[in-house]
């Protein structure tokens, strides 16, 4: 048995994040029976509200159990005390993102809403102004958007996103992995030891990544439990699923179309029709994410249901940035169709690429981190979950 | 052979409670034809308002002048059956209560053969006492508008208002040189914040107001005698031998109030600096202005461990009830000083019943955490080589690792335990409970009075309670006094121990062998005889067999009634 040293401030720290009201709670255990998530391979979240109140706080940054709640709100909907367990959750995955990000960043972006705000507003300033500085003319007679930001100033600054991003996630999810491992005991042996148990790792890898984060199988099938039922049109699983497969589409777009220009097939911004596979990619993919987040933005605002009822700071930035890089996406498609060329289309086209371009090199620090993180959390719950069934 | 009687014998099926197992129809042909015997009936209940009413009406129809009930314990119905015999005029004790219930169907409900001969034995048996019974009439004692209230606490100043209230003079006897008990030394209270000081006091202004109340303090009871309603009690004043009062009172009400527990050293690390018990840490954070500071250091965190010296299996088994809710308090007032400050409640299950609950969910918003260990894992308290104190503690709710809890004070959440008075248990004898508290009659229906007739007890003398719980119980007592004396007179049971002073010889065996002292000596033509003192005789019986010339009986279980049931009892086996 070991003894563990109680943080006496994780607490007071964690109300930084939220969660204002968890502090009624009494253990008694309601939220973990009615959660339909719950289960012996995660139990959450009366667990976990317990490590923040004692002060366990390497049991909570440990905790898989964090990325397996979507946030239906049930629990709070039954907790007898009010104590808001699902808001607890959210508090957690973010204070969860702040502790895995050692360079402070994504704490500022969490719990101070107007520094946050000059942050994005300066990165993206700063993105344009960048790129702006390499600009050509504006071609009047037709809408020549890469004689105005060169395409190869566009890709190189991607490039160095890109890289930035992936190192700073790649930090994030290496922290998270040691504390979690470590609350598991799973070992590299244990991952990747033997025969029997690199079959396990990848037939939780398979869960993780494809069944329940691209599928969201759970968050389908199991946390739909409304009542009453949505409809469809508006059901959080459809919504939030309609919104990864557009940014994925989106992704996939953007990069089939810089392939083809590497493979010399078709030079950037070409004019090309729409049945064209990357554009059509890219336009079906638009309008998805555009849904999705269009959606998730007046659910906040109108407060429809018990997951709707807090929306911080960093909840909008991340649904203003997929938003705003969706629809300046679409502008920018309305001015290539204009018979004159638009000066306004130019300066959106500017905008959008530094926004999008904003949205990846925050990735790690903005709540669009649950995108690294919660497919990982996942990977251990599909794990713990076949050797609770063999068990 | 004495005087032919005419009985009524009515036995009960308890609704199948006894007929189930007793042949009630045999019990009642067994007897019907006895001598004596005029009405002899089954009833489905005998305790049934209509049963009653029948009864009264063949009481009077047939002239009846002894009456006998099988039904259930005497406990139970023994005075609503002398209410039915009162009603028809006849002579309550008169009634023999035969008990078939509980000592012949319940006990053998595997031998309805054997329990219906033993219930057959029985009826006769009681046929035979009240074959026997003389008439007798209720003692009628006057009593003394007057109380003695001891101990002057909370519960005996509010007792000694309310007395007063009603016009009964009080002496409020004080052993310590200030009244006020506990609650003087609390600091401000839930629900108002009104401090035990201010609350005090103003009791006292209410008593300075009524000259009906003498308070004497550095005062305590010596003696006491004379018998219920007229009780001579001697106080001793300032300790000293030769300054004794004499006061005459009607009842007493004992509030003598109780201790709190007292740690051993090194119980929960007690003896440590900075370990300290509830009352020791309510006093620290009342008297703080601004910051909470213990040794002139400001305390960032404490934790609390809850139920030190009570719910201990083979110790103090009791919960003392207030303890949860003043925890709980007192972590509301620390926050309010410093919200910074961390408090963790180790506790085993709160009990904040009640409005205490409020507490309990303000102490939780305001962030102390609380924990439950496991009765058989206590909490350990150790000084980290820092100089901090550490409390570990095993909580399964988080999981099953133990956790180190750093705390600049440790409070050991203490209870209440019964207070040493030997002297004054024996002088009152007052009965005292296995928990080492003074017992009530009966914990719900007579919460305050005792055995000894006249003697009530109020307060946390006779277990935890709160303050409020104290004065209540100090209201109920003035009640109580107020029934007894308000009449001027009492009505005592007649089942009382005489002597026939002819047999007597003198030899003073009973007068020892009397727990209530009710028998002395007295010279009559010119030799020393037993005399009964009738107010103070509770009936017991136990004198009577010591006398060794049978000079002594108990009136209504007379030494012929009993020989007499004994012989109706073996009738078959003679026969």
């Amino acid at each position: 048995m070991t003894t563990t040293l109680v943080d006496l401030d994780l607490f007071t720290d964690l109300r930084r994040f939220g969660a204002a009201d968890v502090s009624a709670c009494f253990t008694c255990g309601t939220c973990t029976a009615t959660c339909p998530l719950s289960d012996d391979a995660a139990a959450f979240p009366r667990q976990l509200i317990r490590y923040a109140e004692v002060g366990l706080k390497d049991d909570l940054l440990g905790s898989k159990e964090l990325w397996v709640c979507y946030h239906c709100g049930l629990c709070s909907e039954t907790c007898p005390t009010q104590a808001d367990p699902a808001e607890f959750m959210a508090t957690a995955r973010r204070y969860a993102v702040a502790s895995y990000d050692p360079s402070g960043l994504a704490r500022i972006l969490f719990t101070r809403p107007v520094l946050a705000s000059v942050i994005a507003t300066v990165v993206a300033a700063f993105l344009a102004a960048f790129m702006y500085s390499a600009h050509g003319p504006q071609e009047s007679s037709s809408l020549d958007l890469f004689r105005f930001i060169p395409d190869q100033l566009i890709h190189w600054i991607g490039i160095a996103v890109m890289v930035v991003m992936a190192l700073a996630g790649l930090v994030g999810l290496v922290r998270m992995t040691g504390q979690v491992a470590r609350r598991e005991q799973v070992g590299l042996r244990d991952v990747f030891g033997s025969r029997p148990a690199l079959r396990r790792t990848l037939s939780a890898a398979w869960s993780a990544i494809a069944v329940e984060s691209l599928g969201q199988r759970r968050y389908r099938a199991d946390c739909g439990a409304d009542d009453p039922p949505e409809p469809l049109y508006r059901r959080r699983w459809l919504v939030h699923a309609l919104t990864i497969w557009g940014f994925l589409g989106l992704l996939v777009a953007t990069v089939l179309d810089w392939g083809l220009a590497l493979l010399r097939i078709k030079e950037t911004g070409t004019p090309i029709p729409v049945w064209y596979p990357s554009r059509l990619i890219g336009t079906i993919a638009g309008i998805s994410l555009m849904y999705g987040v269009t959606m998730f933005m007046v659910a906040r605002v109108r407060r429809t249901g018990t997951s709707y009822q807090v929306s911080t700071a960093a909840d909008w930035l991340l649904l203003v940035l997929l938003w705003l890089t969706g629809a300046t996406g679409f502008l920018i498609e309305a001015a290539l169709y204009l018979p004159a060329a638009p000066g306004w289309g130019y300066w959106m086209f500017l905008f959008h690429v530094a926004v999008a371009m904003e949205l990846m090199l925050l990735l790690p620090f903005t709540k669009f981190a649950h995108a690294i993180y919660r497919p990982l959390g996942l990977f251990f719950y599909a794990r713990a979950k076949a050797h609770v069934h063999t068990a | 052979m004495s005087e032919p009687r005419r009985i009524g014998v009515y036995i009960c099926h308890c609704g199948g409670n006894i007929s189930d197992h007793v042949d009630v129809q045999r019990v009642r042909e067994a007897v019907a034809g006895h001598a004596d015997v005029v009405v002899a009936e089954t009833k489905l209940f005998a305790c049934a308002d209509g049963t009653q009413h029948e009864m009264v009406t063949a009481i009077q129809e047939q002239n009846l002048d002894g009456l006998v009930v099988a039904s259930c314990s005497p406990k139970l119905h023994q005075i609503t059956f002398r209410g039915v015999a009162k009603r028809a005029e006849l002579n309550p004790y008169t009634y023999t209560q035969v008990n078939i219930r509980e000592q012949c169907s319940w006990a053998h409900t595997d031998d309805p053969e054997g329990a219906t001969q033993k219930a057959i034995g029985l009826v006769r048996a009681g046929i035979a006492q009240s074959r026997l019974s003389t008439p007798l009439n209720p003692l009628v004692v006057e009593t003394l508008p007057r109380t003695m209230v001891i101990g002057g606490g909370v519960a005996g100043l509010r007792a000694a208002i309310g007395l007063a209230d009603i016009g009964l003079q009080v002496i409020v006897v004080e052993r310590g040189s200030r009244v006020g008990g506990w609650l003087a030394q609390l600091g401000p209270m839930f629900p108002n914040d009104r401090s035990g000081r201010e609350q005090i006091d103003a009791l006292l202004a209410e008593v300075a107001k009524r000259p009906m109340i003498t308070v004497i303090t550095n005062a305590e009871l010596v003696g006491k005698s004379g018998s219920f309603g007229n009780y001579t009690a001697l106080v001793r004043v300032n300790g000293e031998p030769d300054n004794v009062l004499e006061v005459e009172v009607g009842t007493f009400v004992v509030a003598t109030g109780t201790d709190v527990y007292q740690p051993e050293l090194g119980e929960y690390g007690y003896g440590i600096d900075g370990v300290l018990t509830l009352a020791e840490y309510s006093a620290l954070v009342d008297s703080a202005s601004g910051r909470l500071t213990y040794r002139d250091r400001p305390v960032r965190s404490v934790a609390y461990i809850y139920c030190v010296g009570n719910r201990q299996p083979g110790g103090n088994e009791y919960c003392s009830k207030f303890c949860c809710a003043a925890t709980a308090h007192a972590s509301i007032k620390v926050s309010k000083l410093d919200p910074k400050v961390k408090q963790y409640h180790l506790h085993r299950g709160i009990r904040t019943y009640g409005t205490y609950e409020l507490m309990y969910s303000e102490s939780r918003e305001r962030g102390s955490v609380y924990l439950r260990f496991p009765d058989d894992t206590p909490p350990e308290v150790a000084k980290l080589p820092s100089g901090q104190l550490a409390v570990t503690v095993l909580d399964p709710s988080t999981s099953d690792a133990e956790l180190t809890i750093p705390a600049d004070l440790v409070v050991l959440v203490t209870g209440m335990v019964p207070r040493q008075n030997d002297e004054l248990t024996n002088l009152l004898k007052l009965p005292v409970g296995s928990d080492g508290y003074y017992n009530e009659i009966h914990p719900k229906l007579r919460p305050v009075e005792t055995v000894v007739d006249g003697v009530l007890i109020a307060g946390t003398c006779q277990g935890p309670k709160t303050a409020g719980e104290s004065v209540s119980a100090g209201l109920a007592a003035v009640t109580q006094s107020g029934g007894i004396l308000k009449k001027g007179f009492a009505e005592l049971d007649p089942l009382v121990a005489t002597v026939r002073p002819a047999a007597c010889t003198g030899c003073a065996e009973c007068v020892s062998s009397c727990p209530y002292e009710a028998i002395s000596m007295t010279p009559a033509d010119g030799r020393e005889v037993a005399v009964v003192s009738a107010a103070t005789c509770k009936g017991c019986g136990g004198c009577v067999p010591v006398c060794p010339e049978d000079a002594l009986d108990l009136l209504g279980h007379t030494d012929a009634q009993t020989l007499a049931s004994i012989d109706s009892l073996l009738e078959e086996a003679v026969r």
